[in-house]
């Protein structure tokens, strides 16, 4: 009966809900990454491997037919007792849309994706400039102006233009000459750049068994990624101890089980002798980063939490991650400890019992809010 | 772009209008054609209507399906609303050759919209519904937060399909048991005094219940009965369940109405008498429509063939049609096919017109899934009794199981329970669970659905759900 032009609705309408569509792809990626954190195979995969997420909750629930023993009807050939592939892959035009699955994602990721994704959630705490900046690295910057190069400068070309018009009485664009034309400069600018150095210390004795180094060891990681994505040079020095403290090798530091009791202070007073001299906070940023069970010497808390207080007045952050089941806690426990002294500025602690707790503990360091406030 | 202006399409909808009314006898509506670029007729095909509200849902199906078109890997012609008038979206950029095929098939489709009984029982209005509704929700997101509000949505969405289909024969209620006096009362005092109270104790328990009826609009009983929810949520769960009554009819009629559109584009443009390289080109573009593929029933390809054999029996029956149809051989083959078109579904048409004919011509056949691999399927029949009983079971349902809200209070926790009314195949585990904590973010409590594994009636099973999302499932009856 009629034919018009168009609709009178907009064009894009699809496009726009389709990125909400993503949007929320995304955040469920996000939410199922920080899910995962703890499983060793995101980080065993390596920097340059991707990582496959499945990303549940996507789907669209409804109740359907047993898909183990649904019956129907399709085309093709084969005779009665033959056994097909899936009756068409994919959905079809027109057809129902019994078969589930499709709207179940598996995203690839790599780590930078991960990262991007986990660490925009996460923020350096006491971020200080510091006085030296390391005067080798510099950065060309395209901001003057010359007769000569590669780069033609158009703005500047006609504005040249206009005044030369201008002063022969004609206000206005046009005849372009050669000796109109301007081109961008560069200048040499020395770079600033960001140090940070960590200090991981572990407990290393007895009581700290495979699943709480395990755990140590994946806080440790997603400590030092983040670190190093946020400074230009990231060092780090790995401390082992137990009832004395010695600087190690990351293998030594990850391997090696020894007996013994447990003194944390020790961690902390080797660190408080190193520093200054090799890494003076004029020039870097200081993390110290402590894992234990908990289990100290009793004596030993009030000095360890003296040492904390020392360090955290040169450092970014002094952080104390207690792992494992609490069920052990004794009196003995630093967690409780802590919790009852008064607050240190800089200093912040958390515990983490399995897996699933290591991300809001490291959002509990990191995280844009809680240190912010848990340091000023 | 194209070598056609709107006069053009104008004009050959007037042909295509002359021949379908005048040479074949349909009357079809009037229909408004708008020439729309790809990307707002794969909008509308990815959520069913044009101007619906916004919803992170359709972005999903519109970045799959555009995704396809823009990988050359499907192309839509044509979209059709079932309003009044008619509205239809052509796509910019098809030739005339298409615009006409598609404008043809519209037409078709018209003449289903306007006179099958189940088509008919929508509201035709639903426009203006449906840009309120956009409205309103696009309100409630400004209000309330995007993603709460697509959350809510996502739980509507979830059961919005488990209401009422129009009825043509409407079912009598249960009527409450009652105890008639009979002639011998006066000689068995006691078994009569014992029958009186065992039925008032039925009746009572009958009067508790609620709902009193199994009630299978899930979205409508949990809009009025659901405790814990504000004004727009419940606007919220009304607008999903309204606006997807308006697409039930069409799925329980899709092979039918498929079939009526090709069977009218296909008659239409052989009347149209197109120059050798358009009428190849119509042929090529109708083959893309109507030809079979191994899998899934392509609708067009069965319901051409279901109608292409009404019209068969019409004229040129064996004698087995004879026997079974008293018009068959004396009927004007289009006034048949009309009649059918006017009040049948796609269970009517199979069950009558699948006949080893149209078997045999389409390929079918019957199959199971493998247990072990549910990707696979075994061919477990072509026998077109196997078939047809098949295939009634899958189109009578259009895929949905039946499920039925039978206890708002279970458990005395106000809890919901649900029955599924089970035809032989269980429900799939993994999506009854997901469901079940959908609705139950609707209705504030744990949800609960029974139903039976596999065909083994001794094998009940039960499913639930709870708004934290957590879900469990067993084996007997629900605790």
């Amino acid at each position: 009966m009629t034919v018009v032009g168009g609709s009178g609705l907009p064009h894009d309408a699809g496009h726009r809900d389709a990125l909400h569509h993503r949007d929320r792809l995304r955040r469920k990626i996000t939410e199922q990454l920080k899910a995962r954190i703890g499983e060793e195979d995101i980080i065993a995969s390596g920097p340059e491997k991707r990582v496959r997420v499945p990303v549940s909750g996507t789907r669209s629930w409804r109740f359907i037919l047993d898909r183990g023993s649904e019956e129907g009807v399709a085309q093709g050939d084969g005779d009665p007792g033959d056994v097909l592939g899936p009756p068409g892959d994919g959905p079809q035009r027109g057809e129902a849309g019994t078969e589930p699955g499709e709207e179940l994602y598996e995203v690839w990721l790599d780590m930078d994706d991960i990262e991007e994704l986990l660490f925009s959630e996460l923020q350096l705490p006491r971020l200080k400039p510091k006085a030296t900046a390391d005067a080798q690295a510099t950065e060309a910057v395209f901001d003057d102006i010359a007769r000569k190069g590669p780069r033609i400068d158009k703005k500047e070309t006609l504005r040249q233009n206009l005044v030369r018009n201008a002063k022969r009485g004609r206000a206005r664009l046009g005849s372009i000459e050669s000796g109109d034309v301007r081109y961008l400069s560069y200048r040499e600018r020395p770079l600033p750049r960001h140090k940070a150095v960590v200090f991981l210390a572990m407990d290393v004795s007895g009581s700290m068994d495979v699943s709480r180094k395990r755990m140590a060891r994946l806080f440790f990681y997603w400590c030092v990624q983040f670190l190093h994505r946020r400074y230009d040079q990231t060092e780090i020095v790995f401390v082992a101890h137990t009832t004395e403290a010695r600087e190690v090798t990351e293998h030594e530091f990850f391997h090696r089980a020894e007996s013994g009791g447990t003194r944390v202070s020790s961690a902390f007073e080797l660190i408080d002798r190193e520093q200054p001299d090799r890494y003076p906070e004029s020039d870097w940023n200081v993390y110290v980063l402590h894992v234990s069970d908990g289990d100290n010497f009793t004596a030993d808390n009030q000095r360890t939490l003296g040492l904390i207080a020392r360090l955290a007045e040169r450092c970014s952050l002094v952080g104390y991650l207690q792992v494992g089941e609490s069920g052990f806690t004794t009196s003995r426990s630093l967690l409780p400890f802590f919790e009852e002294a008064a607050p240190v500025d800089g200093f912040v602690f958390a515990a983490a019992e399995d897996d699933r707790e290591l991300w809001p503990a490291l959002k509990r360091f990191f995280a844009k809010d809680s240190v912010e406030e848990a340091v000023r | 772009m194209s070598d056609y202006a709107l006069e053009d399409l104008q004009a050959v909808d007037e042909r295509c209008r002359t021949i379908v009314t005048g040479e074949l006898g349909f009357e079809a509506p009037d229909v408004v054609y708008h020439l729309v670029p790809a990307e707002e007729v794969y909008y509308a095909a990815a959520n069913g209507l044009p101007a619906r509200y916004s919803s992170a849902r359709w972005g999903a199906r519109f970045d799959a399906m555009y995704g396809r078109y823009r990988r050359g890997e499907e192309r839509i012609y044509e979209l059709i609303f079932n309003t009044r008038p008619v509205h239809a979206y052509l796509m910019e950029g098809n030739s005339l050759v298409g615009q006409t095929l598609v404008i043809a098939h519209c037409l078709g489709h018209g003449y289903v919209f306007e006179h099958n009984a189940w088509l008919g029982a929508v509201d035709r209005q639903i426009m203006p519904r449906v840009l309120s509704a956009a409205h309103r929700i696009s309100d409630y997101m400004a209000q309330h937060g995007r993603e709460r509000v697509e959350g809510l949505l996502d739980a509507c969405h979830a059961v919005a399909v488990h209401q009422p289909q129009a009825q043509l024969i409407r079912k009598a209620g249960t009527s409450e048991p009652e105890h008639r006096p009979a002639e011998y009362d006066a000689l068995f005092p006691e078994e009569v005094e014992a029958e009186r109270r065992r039925i008032a104790e039925e009746r009572d328990a009958l009067r508790r219940r609620f709902p009193r009826e199994p009630e299978q609009d899930l979205l409508g009983f949990v809009e009025r009965h659901a405790r814990a929810l504000a004004d727009w949520e419940r606007d919220v769960i009304s607008i999903v369940r309204s606006e997807q009554g308006y697409f039930l009819p069409q799925m329980r009629t899709k092979i039918l109405n498929e079939g009526a559109a090709v069977l009218v584009h296909q008659e239409v443009c052989q009347r149209l008498f197109l120059p050798t390289n358009q009428y190849w080109e119509y042929e090529q573009l109708n083959a893309g429509v109507v030809q079979p593929h191994p899998g899934p029933v392509n609708p067009y390809n069965l319901g051409i063939a279901l109608l292409r054999e009404v019209m068969r029996i019409a004229t040129e029956p064996d004698d087995e049609d004879r026997e079974r149809w008293g018009w068959a051989g004396e009927a004007d083959p289009f006034e048949r096919v009309r009649t059918v078109l006017r009040s049948y579904d796609d269970e009517a048409l199979v069950r009558e017109f699948l006949t080893p004919r149209v078997c045999e011509r389409c390929r079918l056949f019957a199959y199971e899934r493998l247990q072990r691999d549910p990707r696979r399927i075994r061919v477990s029949s072509r026998e077109a009794d196997d078939v047809r009983a098949a295939l009634v079971a899958q189109v009578s349902t259009s895929g949905i199981p039946r499920v039925e809200i039978v206890d708002a209070d279970f458990g005395r926790r106000g809890e919901l329970l649900l029955d599924h009314r089970h035809e032989g195949v269980g429900l799939d585990p993994e999506y009854a669970r997901g469901t079940l904590v959908e609705l139950a973010r609707l209705w504030g409590k744990r949800c609960v659905a029974r139903t039976i594994q596999g065909d083994d009636a001794q094998r009940r099973m039960w499913f639930a759900g709870s708004p934290d999302g957590s879900s469990e499932q067993g084996f007997g009856e629900p605790r």
